[in-house]
């Protein structure tokens, strides 16, 4: 169906042409007949430069700080000096409200850059990182955010959020707990305290009863040892690794159930993860730190 | 009771605003032994009770900033940014206004926008204590043909002499930066990075304003090997495909150094007398004047000194390039072009300009 209204109109409400199924192009605003377009060539340029010369080539410095030994981190220190001049006149805030950064570390500066760069000097630059990151997020120019973001880490560190530990649909809390080279799955549920150690009953897991107490040392040590169900699956190392293991795990999944226990948790030993190993042996000893019995001659 | 006064000046001006009412009204009535008594029960209840409220409101938590993200976004809320171009407008408006002040000294000029060879005068020189030496005890007396006479237990240095010197050295870097010379500035005492940077960005020169390491000239290759170099026209345009060959060049060398702290700097100087480079330099009265080949006897010590200086040798490095310049557009090439291979490399090697990784440093 044709539409009597003019060109413009018909564009806006509709965007098929009535004859056709596909779409209208899109209307040019200054539009010229395609004969009508310009065909001369462009005029002549007087004032650019004959084209490169071999012949008249010398060689010189990249960079100004060529004498210093290490010209890149020589200029990016200069460079962020000048920022620093040209924008120390905006409105700042105080250091605890500036966003956090984690700044590269000297090695990692080193490597971008690659030079000998003084632990001292980076340090130097890093402060007037700092200085620069206090302007007002609301005022901070594009130019000086873009030089700076050179300098973050590739990893935000502060952007890490940590899961939260949950209970699950099954009202189970997890927890993982290692000790020596044992390492152990704790699984806790609202129970009656019954306690099972790879399918088994702890009884017979474990020989000793320094190891059972100690392998339930989170419940007992808080008085829940007839509130929660444990199950566990441990591997590696011996009896008492494995035991302590168990302690780790289960208070790491205690605390998903109640956070509020975590000092107490603490005071009764169970929150920290033990780091020792066995000590390797050495040449020369006879054990890792035993050495054979001297011998005058 | 004066213990209670004494507890109440400790604890503040708060506590003193709330008067020990007992006390005084004691005093204004009939003394009796009773009123006196019960007066200082109200009076030690109201310092406990003073004393509590304080350590409540000492004891106040700080409010915790949760998350970054969230006061990053408070800050960004509060209408700072509003405010600060209404501050800049109205710095605009009232700028023009009040009174004029007569011409005077500004630091940041010298710096900025520093004199040229033209403006050496000893009124110039006179200001900037160009003129003052050191103690008569701890003088050099090879520069003695510098200096005008004692006063105040200081040797003064003549500055008709000083201006004489300083426009010679003004030749010197002119005529090295026209022919296309590398000048190296060199100033290492704490504040004369600014004038040295300043004084061989105009000049077209390297600037040096931290420690010379040692062998930087006679063990170039070790120390400078792994700085980068570039292949230039006559119209500092830069030609690329160059790379595999500047690699396999001999370092570069400065083809003058202008240093503004020669005592500090000595094992440059000898760097560059054993390989015929002249160099300039500012001679204080206890300095070595043999050590530099162009001396200039001003006072060294002084930074607005070293500042006018710099700043006049850098102007006069940035007349010499823009003479070669303008030599360059009539075709007249003021320098020996480097010895490089005609053809150029056809696989495209990276440019002399920083590499991929620190883009955007620059």
């Amino acid at each position: 169906m044709t539409s009597k209204l003019p060109w413009g109109a018909t564009y806006r409400l509709s965007t098929h042409c009535p004859r056709c199924l596909s779409r209208l192009p899109p209307r040019r605003t200054l539009t010229t007949p395609p004969h009508k377009l310009a065909i001369a060539a462009p005029p002549i340029d007087l004032t650019s430069l004959p084209p490169p010369n071999p012949q008249n080539a010398r060689v010189v410095p990249a960079s100004p700080s060529y004498f210093t030994g290490r010209p890149d981190s020589t200029d990016n220190y200069l460079n962020l000096l000048a920022l620093l001049r040209r924008y120390q006149t905006l409105p700042t805030v105080p250091p605890a409200q500036a966003p956090r950064v984690a700044w590269r570390t000297v090695t990692q500066y080193r490597l971008l850059v690659g030079e000998p760069v003084r632990a001292s000097k980076y340090h130097k630059i890093v402060e007037v990182l700092q200085r620069l990151n206090r302007i007002h997020p609301s005022v901070i120019p594009l130019d000086l955010s873009q030089a700076m973001e050179i300098y973050k880490r590739d990893v935000d560190p502060y952007a890490v959020k940590k899961k939260p530990a949950i209970i699950d649909e099954d009202g189970r809390a997890y927890g993982v707990g290692r000790r020596k080279s044992s390492s152990a799955k704790v699984y806790l549920v609202q129970g009656e305290g019954e306690v099972l150690v790879n399918g088994k009953s702890i009884n017979n897991v474990f020989g000793r009863i320094h190891d059972r107490e100690s392998a339930l040392w989170a419940l007992k040590a808080t008085g829940r040892m007839d509130k929660y169900n444990v199950w566990a699956l441990v591997t590696g190392g011996g009896s008492t690794g494995q035991a302590e293991a168990i302690t780790l795990g289960a208070a790491k999944a205690l605390m998903v159930f109640e956070p509020a226990l975590k000092p107490a948790l603490r005071r009764a030993g169970c929150v920290t993860r033990d780091p020792r190993r066995v000590e390797r042996k050495k040449p020369g000893h006879v054990k890792a730190r035993k050495m054979p019995a001297w011998v005058k001659r | 009771m004066m213990i209670i006064r004494k507890a109440l000046i400790r604890q503040g001006h708060r506590i003193a605003i709330a008067p020990a009412r007992s006390w005084t009204r004691a005093l204004a009535t009939e003394v009796d032994i009773a009123s006196i008594e019960s007066s200082l029960s109200n009076s030690l209840r109201d310092t406990k009770s003073i004393e509590l409220q304080v350590q409540n409101e000492t004891i106040k938590l700080v409010p915790q900033i949760d998350s970054r993200t969230q006061s990053t976004q408070n800050l960004l809320e509060d209408n700072t940014a509003a405010k600060y171009t209404q501050l800049q407008q109205h710095k605009k408006l009232t700028n023009p206004l009040g009174s004029r002040i007569a011409p005077h000294y500004q630091p940041h000029f010298l710096v900025n926008d520093p004199p040229r060879p033209s403006d050496i005068t000893l009124e110039l020189l006179l200001a900037s204590q160009a003129h003052l030496g050191h103690k008569t005890s701890h003088w050099n007396p090879m520069n003695s043909r510098y200096i005008f006479g004692i006063r105040q237990g200081i040797h003064i240095i003549s500055l008709d002499v000083t201006a004489s010197h300083l426009r010679r050295a003004c030749r010197v870097v002119a005529g090295v930066a026209e022919r296309g010379g590398l000048v190296l500035f060199v100033g290492t005492r704490p504040g004369q990075d600014r004038c040295v940077v300043k004084a061989a960005q105009m000049a077209g020169g390297c600037h040096l304003f931290e420690r010379w390491t040692p062998g930087s000239i006679t063990n170039g290759h070790q120390i400078l090997g792994n700085c980068r170099t570039k292949v230039v026209d006559e119209y500092d345009r830069e030609i690329t495909g160059y790379d595999e060959e500047l690699r396999d060049r001999p370092v570069l060398k400065p083809d003058l150094v202008v240093c503004m702290n020669p005592l500090e700097n000595w094992v440059m100087l000898h760097e560059c007398g054993l390989n015929a480079i002249p160099t300039i330099g500012i001679i204080d009265t206890d300095a070595n004047p043999t050590w530099v080949t162009y001396p200039i006897p001003a006072n060294d010590d002084s930074l607005r000194c070293v500042q006018v200086i710099a700043g006049v040798l850098g102007r006069a490095g940035e007349e010499g390039q823009k003479s070669r310049r303008e030599k360059a557009m009539h075709g007249n090439v003021t320098y020996t072009p480097s010895t490089l291979a005609t053809g150029v490399s056809t696989k495209g090697g990276r440019t002399g300009r920083s590499g991929e990784d620190i883009r955007g440093l620059q």
